[in-house]
């Protein structure tokens, strides 16, 4: 250990505790990437500089003791929490980095059912608030696939969204208030209120920071009545998906909100659907929720406009609950997929933009021609629009390629790289948004210029203004 | 010199993980897994109600068909030439798989047409396999997963290696091609794994390989092999009359009970790791450890 890593961990034993401060060689590896080199990580081949130590905190005082420390002394600061990170977000791309992690800050602080919000620390994950708002007839309507493993820091430093996003919103529409540690140490509250007029809304330089601004502590989210027993899940097979499209788009233009609103490609719907659907076809699917009066009004609008698009043909319900209750990744399904990648050299990457109903099918089938001729061994490349608004939707794109050729060290420059720069450079060209929901990380951050265009002022501006001296996650959102 | 002529059977299943607890009903399902209505053969409303989850291939098939390549692909710098074929009974929902096979470079990939639900017929399924070998009479090598589900005895390889009269090895983990009639084989038996020298022709039941999953084709493979032809064969042009074989063979799933496999969990509790390692120790370690 050189002497400044040895001085690191000094100064964070004394904030912490000797115990908080991990410094074992192979944690420290794993500690400096997240999925994004999840295949490096299999293959057990670390290419990014070793952080110094992971520090636990468990407190918004030690947060802010930590980040204080780093902030003095030029040290590059990781916030981590669940760690499901897709796109390098929790890479330490600088030597002798700290990553700070709030999975320890692991307490619900308040369910009120009355004011129907819900306040809990940072390394709560969503399944444990979920759980225990669920035993008072609640929900907090976020349902990201990744549910039972992420936390509510995490959720929120990266804009995430839910499965059931058209009737409840992103994250960003679920927050109230929050608490955020500043680098200099400056501990911050918002207050939990309705809404406000009192100049801009500073929720939103907080949410999305991806670790780049502030290390957040603490989430107040709304909360909204569970009913399940109301749910009514429709499905359809369409014959392109330019006219799925369409279908979403009326659905949500003439004023209904499903909770779920999806449109599945032929080869992204083969790998769920293939037991009921014919080959070749695309798939739509909703889910109406609520009150049962809604539920049903919701259902039967759906029906009626899909009824318009004579090539849409309605398959059976029980095949889209039964699929909607095996979608979420908990550690098995993790660990299945590691098993998998090892064996075969097939991995599974995805990207996901957005843009309005006048460009997303042009963004859809140029970015696809473009992967499947410019790039080699992919085994199949596909996607789906999962996130419907009233001006747009978003598509997210699925593809899986082999690895061969090259050593695990090289599969982020070959493949996944170079399909990032066709989807963004398709996605810019159509005047879409290069994200939205992974969080930029640093995958994506060659293209954020050109994703901000004149508005780059703003971003800079914030970090400038809040962490002046670069130590939040060098390399995220703003490239190094 | 002669080429080994593999054949692997395998069987497309429903993903029984997929299935949601309160799926787990007995007399929901109307028998053939393809679609209720079509199934029924062996009484319908006899089992699980399973055409609402997505189709896979057994695990251990799928060990089956990736270690042929592997003998294939370590063959291949030799002398011994290795030809590939597979095989599935089922309905339109195994023909996806045999196309990804052919893409992969299975030569032959043959389908044994039928809806019906064959999950508690071993026997019927041992004839159909055992028939079309001999007809074809192209068969060095049949390899089978050791058995294809939570409902399936692991008795196929055994009846298909009786009708046949061949040597049938299960459990087993690797396979090496020797010569154009023999095989190393390695196998786990009660005390450990066997390795033995077989000679062709002869069964092999597939069992907890290293080698878990199927590689994947490109898109490219995909597209060089569209429209290879799949052959289609029925139990009439085998001799087989399997619905009156299932009707003679006919189960019903009478009960099920689930097993429950939780264990209390107990979160060890102290100030720091130290702290907590030692209360784990002296309440739950310490008295197992005196106990050896
Ligand atoms: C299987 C799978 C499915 C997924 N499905 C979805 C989905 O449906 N919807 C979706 O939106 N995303 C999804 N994701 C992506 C991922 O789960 C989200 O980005 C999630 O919000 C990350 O939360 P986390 O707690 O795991 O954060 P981490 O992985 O720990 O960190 C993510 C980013 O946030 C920063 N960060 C973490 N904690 C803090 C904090 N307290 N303060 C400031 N910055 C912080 C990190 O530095 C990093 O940049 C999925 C991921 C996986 C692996």
């Amino acid at each position: 250990m050189s002497l400044r890593r040895a001085t690191i961990v000094e100064g964070l034993q004394h904030i912490l505790g000797a115990d908080s401060v991990v410094t074992d060689e192979r944690i420290l590896k794993e500690s400096s990437i997240d999925r994004f080199r999840m295949f490096e990580d299999i293959h057990g081949v670390y290419t990014q500089p070793i952080p110094a130590a992971v520090a636990m905190a468990r407190s918004t005082e030690q947060v802010a003791g930590v980040l204080r420390f780093a902030n003095e002394h030029g040290i590059n600061v990781v916030a981590r929490t669940g760690r499901t990170a897709t796109e390098g977000g929790l890479e330490t791309a600088v030597p002798d980095s700290v990553v700070l992690d709030g999975s320890g800050m692991n307490q619900i602080l308040a369910i009120d059912a009355y004011n129907m919000q819900a306040t809990c620390q940072c390394g709560v994950p969503l399944q444990v608030l979920e759980d225990r708002v669920r035993e008072h007839g609640l929900t907090t309507g976020h349902s990201p696939q990744s549910k039972p493993l992420a936390h509510m820091g995490g959720l929120t430093a990266t804009r995430s969204i839910g499965q059931l996003s058209t009737l409840y919103g992103g994250i960003e529409d679920m927050i109230v208030g929050l608490e955020a540690v500043f680098p200099d140490g400056t501990v911050t509250r918002i207050k939990n209120v309705p809404r406000r007029a009192v100049g801009p809304d500073i929720r939103h330089v907080i949410i999305g920071n991806e670790g780049t601004l502030c290390y957040i502590t603490e989430v107040t989210v709304k909360l909204f009545p569970y009913l399940p027993e109301n749910n009514i899940f429709l499905g359809y097979t369409v014959d392109t998906m330019k006219t799925g499209f369409e279908v979403l788009r009326e659905v949500m233009v003439n004023g209904y909100r499903p909770s779920v609103a999806r449109l599945y490609d032929p080869a992204d719907g083969a790998y769920h659907f293939a037991h009921f659907v014919p080959e070749g076809l695309s798939v739509l699917i909703f889910v109406a929720e609520g009150p049962a009066g809604i539920a049903k009004a919701t259902a039967e609008g759906i029906e009626a406009i899909v009824a318009q698009h004579p090539e849409c043909r309605q398959v059976e319900s029980r095949y889209i609950s039964t699929w909607f209750a095996d979608l979420n990744w908990g550690p098995d399904k993790i660990a299945r997929e590691r098993e998998d990648i090892l064996q075969t050299g097939n991995i599974n990457r995805t990207t996901e933009v957005s843009g309005d109903w006048g460009c997303i099918n042009d963004i859809y089938e140029n970015a696809l021609r473009r992967i499947i001729e410019e790039i080699p061994d992919i085994t199949m490349a596909g996607g789906h629009s999962s996130h419907s608004y009233i001006n747009g939707t978003n598509m997210y794109f699925n593809y899986f390629y082999n690895v061969v050729d090259c050593g695990p060290e090289e599969e982020v420059t070959k493949y996944h790289t170079p399909i990032n720069r066709i989807i963004c450079e398709e996605t810019l060209r159509y005047g879409g948004a290069i994200v939205h929901h992974h969080g930029l990380g640093k995958a994506r951050t060659p293209w954020v210029r050109d994703e901000y265009g004149s508005s780059y002022y703003i971003l800079e501006g914030l970090k400038r203004a809040f962490d002046p001296k670069g130590i939040m996650n060098k390399g995220t959102i703003i490239p190094a | 010199m002669n080429a080994v002529r593999i054949l692997v059977c395998f069987k497309v299943t429903p993903d029984y993980e997929a299935l949601r607890e309160a799926d787990w009903v007995a007399g929901e399902g109307g028998g053939a897994h393809g679609s209720g209505a079509a199934g029924g053969g062996t009484g319908a409303a006899s089992r699980v109600e399973t055409r609402y989850v997505p189709r896979i291939l057994d695990c251990f098939d799928e060990s089956a068909l990736e270690m042929a390549l592997r003998m294939r692909e370590a063959a291949a710098g030799g002398t011994v030439p290795v030809e590939l074929g597979a095989i599935s009974i089922g309905g339109k929902e195994v023909e996806r798989h045999l196309k990804t096979l052919q893409a992969l470079g299975y030569e032959r990939v043959t389908r044994v047409d039928t809806d019906a639900d064959l999950d508690f017929a071993p026997t019927v399924t041992a004839s159909i396999i055992a028939r079309y070998v001999e007809n074809t009479n192209n068969t060095d090598l049949l390899m089978l997963g050791w058995r294809s589900g939570p409902h399936d005895g692991g008795t196929v390889p055994f009846l298909v290696a009786e009708e046949l009269g061949w040597p049938c090895l299960t459990q087993v983990t690797e396979v090496v091609v020797l010569s154009s009639d023999r095989v190393r084989v390695a196998h786990v038996v009660d005390d450990g794994v066997l390795r033995v020298t077989v000679r062709l022709p002869c069964v092999l039941g597939v069992g907890n390989a290293v080698v878990a999953r199927l590689r994947v084709p490109t898109l490219t493979d995909r597209l060089a092999q569209r429209g290879a032809p799949v052959e289609r064969v029925q139990g009439g042009d085998l001799g087989i009359d399997v619905a009156a074989e299932l009707a003679r063979e006919a189960s019903v799933l009478a009960d099920l009970e689930v097993i429950r496999r939780d264990r209390p969990g107990v979160i060890v509790g102290g100030e720091s790791p130290r702290e907590k390692a030692q209360t784990l120790f002296d309440s739950c370690l310490k008295s197992m450890i005196e106990k050896l």
